[in-house]
This record gives structure tokens, sequence and C-alpha cells, in this order.
């Protein structure tokens, strides 16, 4: 399977995934899911709520897997799946843009959908160092998007905070290990962040959304690339509360 | 430094290699002085190659000298009985030695010529019988191009020791077969055959020669190194983290120095940092669409 990064890699390595009924909460391109189906999975839900995501990880990891892989388009929060009906469940990179709105609310969900026992693999960021220059472009990121949703598009939880929330849901913390130290934001993944700001300010008017955009491709050409900040992987296992 | 057994060949190797073909760009005096250094630094291996222009004659002098500290490895682009024979005794003339510890089938590329190298009167007959002479001590291969073909040549030739291939966070981080060195590794553990890693250093292919002439490159090697100290820190340590029993130093003169700080230096690279390393790396050729995250 091509293109399965190290980071997903690192994060199943120790799960039991060959024969399992998994959910990639959050598919974004379908990194996990094609990592789930390389190491063996039953069947593969890959979950988004955007339609663009949706047809690349259709075309990117449909062929020859169509009796294994169902992409889904919803709102994590409501999902089409039955309860107790999922092995596995990964939500990698995922929590960070969920607003902590939301967060608990598919906590739950991720809860519902899992057998009793189940297993859940989250991988997030820990807050990145305040000196990290690529905090400027996070917080720009977030200040277009509360001006245009009102809520903010990226929230770093502490990996604490994340274990709380889903151990509401009855989700015990199995392991931590930490997957990237440090975090390679590579010009790759700035200009991703600024094509989101970009996608904001073109629902702004002009007067505020050219600046806007400006100021990104600014912040992007000034840092550059930046390895800071680390990312963690936590794995729970669903026990009865 | 760290030494690590090399496979089962009995000898015990520095983590790093000194890539002897680094001499060639130097006059003799310099050439003394920097194998005065690397053995300074208490470097054990040395690796050369007849096709490494002046490398073995350049050599000779303070390998002599210090006979008895180095183990040295040596090559042979020939592939039939009568040049690897002829390439032995000139080897061992131009370096004026006895018996060279290391002597490997270079840089195969193909099925083809691992079937000439394996066939009566191919160039394994002459190095098997070399190492009855006593003139070489261990049989090895090395490979640039084919993780496959290494494993091929592990199945068909019993007697090889050592393979040495390239290895970084470059091709550590491309998926499919050609870039499966992972698996030579796990074989080569399992079978006790020595590992080698060679490109360590290599940043990337050099700039096409319409936008960069050759003789105006800064460096003498077929890539283009990382070459600050932090840089090469990094790449070492990736790459004895790998599970490679010795790292081969650059082939340019003026990054050794850099190298054997780094190698004596080591406290080696903990998981996380080396899926970094990896991480960066795969999104520079990423074949996925970009997004937000790792």
């Amino acid at each position: 399977m091509d293109g399965v990064p190290e980071t997903v890699t690192a994060a199943l390595a120790d799960r039991q995934v060959e024969g399992q009924v998994c959910l990639e909460a959050g598919a974004g391109v379908g990194n996990t899911t094609a990592g789930l189906l390389a190491a063996g999975a039953k069947r593969v839900y890959a979950v988004t709520n955007d339609a663009d995501h949706a047809a690349t990880v259709r075309e990117r990891v449909g062929d020859g897997n169509a009796d294994r892989l169902v992409v889904i388009e919803a709102d994590l929060r409501a999902t089409p799946l039955g309860t107790g009906s999922v092995d596995l469940v990964t939500a990698h990179g995922l929590c960070n843009v969920l607003p902590p709105a939301d967060l608990d609310a598919v906590a739950a969900e991720l809860a519902r959908v899992a057998k009793p026992g189940g297993r859940l693999v989250v991988d997030d960021y820990a807050v990145p160092p305040t000196d990290g220059a690529v905090n400027r472009l996070f917080a720009l990121e977030n200040a277009a998007a509360r001006v245009v949703d009102g809520r903010p598009a990226l929230t770093f939880y502490p990996v604490a905070v994340l274990a709380a929330v889903f151990a509401d849901h009855g989700w015990t913390v199995e392991h931590r290990k930490t997957l990237l130290d440090p975090v390679p934001w590579t010009e790759a993944h700035l200009d991703a962040h600024a094509d989101v700001v970009r996608g904001y300010a073109d629902e702004l008017p002009d007067v505020i959304g050219e600046p806007l955009a400006a100021i990104a491709a600014d912040l992007v050409s000034a840092i550059g690339s930046e390895r800071t900040g680390t990312m963690y992987s936590l794995a729970f296992r669903l026990v009865d509360v | 430094m760290e030494t690590r057994a090399l496979g089962d060949t009995g000898q015990e190797s520095t983590v790093l290699t000194f890539g002897s073909i680094a001499l060639n760009w130097l006059e003799q005096a310099g050439a003394n002085q920097l194998v005065e250094l690397v053995l300074d630094h208490g470097v054990n291996h040395f690796d050369v190659a007849p096709t490494y222009g002046d490398a073995e004659l350049k050599l000779g002098p303070k390998l002599r000298q210090y006979r008895e500290e180095v183990f040295l490895g040596c090559k042979t682009q020939e592939r039939e009985y009568e040049g690897a024979a002829r390439k032995i005794d000139r080897s061992l003339n131009r370096l004026g030695i006895d018996t060279i510890d290391l002597y490997q089938i270079h840089g195969l590329e193909y099925e083809e010529e691992l079937d000439t190298i394996t066939a009566d009167g191919g160039a394994l007959d002459a190095i098997r019988e070399a190492k009855d002479d006593g003139k070489i001590d261990h049989i090895g291969l090395t490979s640039h191009g084919d993780p496959e073909l290494i494993l091929d040549a592990i199945d068909r030739i019993d007697d090889l020791e050592t393979v040495m291939f390239p290895l970084n966070p470059v091709v550590a981080g491309k998926d499919g077969d050609e870039y499966d060195y992972e698996a030579v590794l796990e074989r080569c553990e399992a079978e006790g055959i020595g590992t080698l890693g060679i490109k360590a250093f290599a940043k990337g292919s050099w700039p096409p020669t319409d936008e960069l002439a050759e003789a105006d490159r800064p460096y003498a090697n077929w890539y283009e190194p990382v070459d600050t100290p932090e840089g090469i820190r990094e790449r070492f340590d990736f790459a004895a983290a790998q599970g490679l029993d010795t790292v081969v130093s650059p082939g340019d003169p003026k990054l050794v120095a850099m190298v054997l700080d780094a190698a004596s230096r080591s406290e080696g690279m903990d998981e996380a940092r080396q899926r970094a390393l990896i991480e960066e790396a795969r999104h520079d050729d990423s074949p996925v669409p970009e997004q937000l995250h790792h």
C-alpha cells in the first residue's frame, strides 16, 4: 500500500488489526485506512464529513479493496454505524481539527459504535512550544476560522486532556507512545495550512480576505519549515462505565 | 567509538567505516594525515576499491604502517574468473599487503550478473580460490539499487558474509520492494551476515548538469551530501540506529572530520526522532495528496 506514514505504522504496530472491523474516524486522505487495509483489516469504515476527502480515499485505496472498504460521508458525532459494531477505531490527527465543543460528542459516538472491549487509537499533537514559529500560522488560521465560522480551526489538546475526555465515555488508556519528536512541519504542511487560511479568506470581503491570504503566504515563506513539538499516540480499551 | 560484530565474521568493526575513496582527492601527505585522523578516532574498518582513482595507492603507506589495526574491505566489479583473479592481485600489489580482510563483489545491479558471478568460471571461483590461498579472509557483496537482488544473492552464495547497501531517511521512507532494505537487514540479522550502510549522508541528487556542471560541484560525492555538523550527526545516528553493523563515511574528504566527530559522540537515536526524519523526507517527494497533518 503506497504512502502509509511511519506515524500510522508505529501507532498500529502493537494493535490487533488483522481480521478486525475498523473505523478510521476523520479519514482525511486515507493514511490510516491504507495502513489498516495493509495490515489485514477485515473491513474498514473510512468516515469523513468532507466530500473531497471521501473521493480521495476511494481513489487512493478503493482499487482491489471493494469488499473491505466502505467510505462514508457523515458527521462523526452521529455516524450511521451500528452500536457495538467496530473492533478498532482510529483517530489519527483528528482531534486537533475538532472544536472543543464537538470533542465530547465524538468521543461518545466512538464509544457507541465500538464493541465492548473494543480498542481505540488516538494520535495527535501535543501543544506546540510557545516559541515555535508555526504557532503564528496556526494563530492566523484560528483567527480566520473564528471570523468566518465562529469557532477555531485547530485546537491542540494536551495528552492528559484527551485521555480525560475519552475516559468519560469508558475509554481506558492502555499505553502512550511518542510518534514524532520533533514534528517536522515541512513546507508542504505549512502550505496546506495556508490553503485553509485562503479558504476562509475567500469567504470574506476582499478588503479583509486579501490581506489575510497575503499574511499567510508571508508566514509560510518566512517560516520555510520547522521542527517543533511532539506527536503522541494514545491506545485505549473500552470498558463498561 | 562503539564497535559492533560484523555479522558472524568474528570481526568487531567500529560503527563507522572509513570510505577510503576520500583519499583519492588528496595528495599523499594529506592522505596520510587523514588516515591518522581516522585512526585517532579509533576507526578500525576501512573500505576501498580499485575503481576509486588512486585511493588504494594513497592508502598503502599508512595501511602498511598500521596493518594490524585495520580490517580492510576491498571490491571488484569484475564478474568473471580471469578479471576477478587479476583484480585481487592488482589490489594486493597497489595496497602493498598480503591479505585483504573482506573482498566484496561490487555494485551488483542485474540478475544476469549474479548468474555470471556464480557460474563455473565466474568471479566467485576466483574469490574462493584467493580465500583458499590466504589472499582474502571473508566474502562480501555491495549493491546500490535492488534489495531483492541482494536477497537473491544471499540465497545463492552460501559463503557470503557481508552485504553493503544504501540506507538513509529518504530511502527508509519510500514504499515498494525496490526500497525494502529493511527486509535485507532482517535477513542478514537472521543469517549472521554483516551489514554496511552507504549513502547515509546523501541529501539528494545533484542538480542537472545544465544547471550545475559536474566540474562546479562543491563536493566529490556522487550525490549532494548533507554538510552541516548537525545534519551529519543526525544522518549518522539515524543510519546507526537502523541495525546496520557499520556506516561507511562519505567520499569527500572535507566531510570526514565532521563524520568522525559525529560517530565518536553518537548516543543513538530514539524511534520518535527516526520517524520524524523519515516523515520529513517523505513529504519532499510524496505520492499522496498533501494534508494538514503527518
